[in-house]
């Protein structure tokens, strides 16, 4: 899979159109559906790429578009989620300064 | 000639092409149905086609997905959800791992003045934008609706010319036979003119000779009656008579 092409998996004949937000391969247990003890294993069957890694983004970033932008009635929502999730970020970017502002000395 | 290669050029012509097959938006469940039908390799049932929802997925508190309280709901109830979040805040709090400076403030600020707006100007902004979406969705489903029926018109008008291009080979044949017909009929004429010529030729010829004939018959027997005529003296003439009387008075006796 060059850059720009459809993965490898992805069959236009038997899937139609190509939609960003699915996974074309194989089929694996869910996360939330496995057990902690084969977690490990499961863990060893992902790709870990740093191309699988951009493609997994960018296929969780299609689902949120499919989920809350590209409704035909979308609300307020995605921008709120949008500034939401980039003010936490920055928040833990700067945090190194913001933790100068504390007020009291004792925590524990 | 021209109109000949048209014809043919007409008639040869394959059956418009179909429509265009595949389409930006969801079909319809029946022509899904044709779709599967048509190509056998589709998988349908796994990798069906993507609908655009009417609605976004549901939040609560404006950013979190409803999944994530459902996730709660089975192991803490309703309230669960909610007392972990007001938990974790005040675990945050409390430690100071959020810090509340002067940002904080300014949020809770913005925080406030944001919902009032979407109280204030929210309802109606959502109906004027659902409005509008409509608005704009029906034009291009009647932009789309009026390509279709366009070329559904452009297939009629095609299969018309097509049948009168059927037509024009009948109306083609009509008049050679026409043509045809009005060849023989002048043959016939002529053949007829030719007879007619060649027998009063051969008329005028029977006449010249009948004439001819009675001609001479008529001028022999004259000249033989003339001649037989002269020879007759008076003298023969006066016997003749004598014995004719003689003869009448002989009957008379009898």
């Amino acid at each position: 899979m060059g850059f720009g092409e459809y993965p490898a998996e992805y069959n236009a004949k038997v899937h139609g159109p190509y939609d960003p937000a699915r996974w074309y391969g194989k089929v694996d247990t869910p996360l939330a559906q496995t057990k902690l003890g084969e977690l490990g294993a499961w863990l060893g069957r992902r790709q870990k790429s740093p191309q699988a890694v951009t493609a997994a983004v960018s296929r969780g970033y299609w689902r949120w578009l499919h989920k809350y932008v590209h409704p035909k009635r979308s609300g307020l929502t995605p921008f709120l989620q949008v500034i939401a999730a980039s003010s936490a970020f920055f928040y833990v970017l700067n945090y190194t300064k913001i933790k100068a502002h504390r007020i009291h000395k004792y925590h524990w | 000639m021209l109109s000949r290669l048209a014809l043919r050029v007409a008639t040869s012509r394959p059956v418009v092409l179909a429509l265009r097959s595949s389409s930006t938006t969801a079909p319809k469940p029946a022509a899904a149905a044709a779709v599967a039908k048509e190509d056998g390799e589709r998988d349908l049932v796994n990798f069906p086609r993507r609908v655009r929802p009417e609605l976004p997925d549901k939040v609560r508190l404006g950013i979190f997905p409803e999944e994530w309280f459902q996730a709660f709901y089975k192991k803490t109830g309703v309230t669960g959800p909610y007392m972990f979040g007001t938990g974790l805040l005040t675990f945050l709090f409390s430690k100071e791992i959020y810090v509340m400076e002067h940002e904080f403030y300014t949020a809770i600020t913005l925080f406030l003045f944001g919902t009032m707006l979407y109280k204030k100007v929210g309802p109606s902004l959502s109906e004027y934008l659902d409005k509008r979406i409509d608005e704009y969705e029906a034009g291009w489903a009647e932009y789309r609706g009026n390509q279709t029926d366009g070329l559904v018109a452009a297939i009629e008008e095609e299969k018309k010319q097509q049948w009168h291009a059927e037509g024009q080979q009948v109306l083609f044949d009509a008049k050679k036979e026409n043509v045809a017909l009005q060849l023989e009929a002048t043959f016939r004429e002529r053949q007829m003119t030719v007879f007619n010529e060649v027998k009063r030729r051969l008329d005028y010829q029977v006449d010249t000779q009948n004439v001819a004939q009675g001609f001479q018959q008529k001028h022999l027997v004259n000249w033989v009656v003339d001649q037989v005529q002269k020879s007759i003296t008076p003298q023969q003439e006066k016997d003749a008579i004598k014995q004719c009387l003689a003869e009448l008075k002989g009957l008379a006796k009898a």
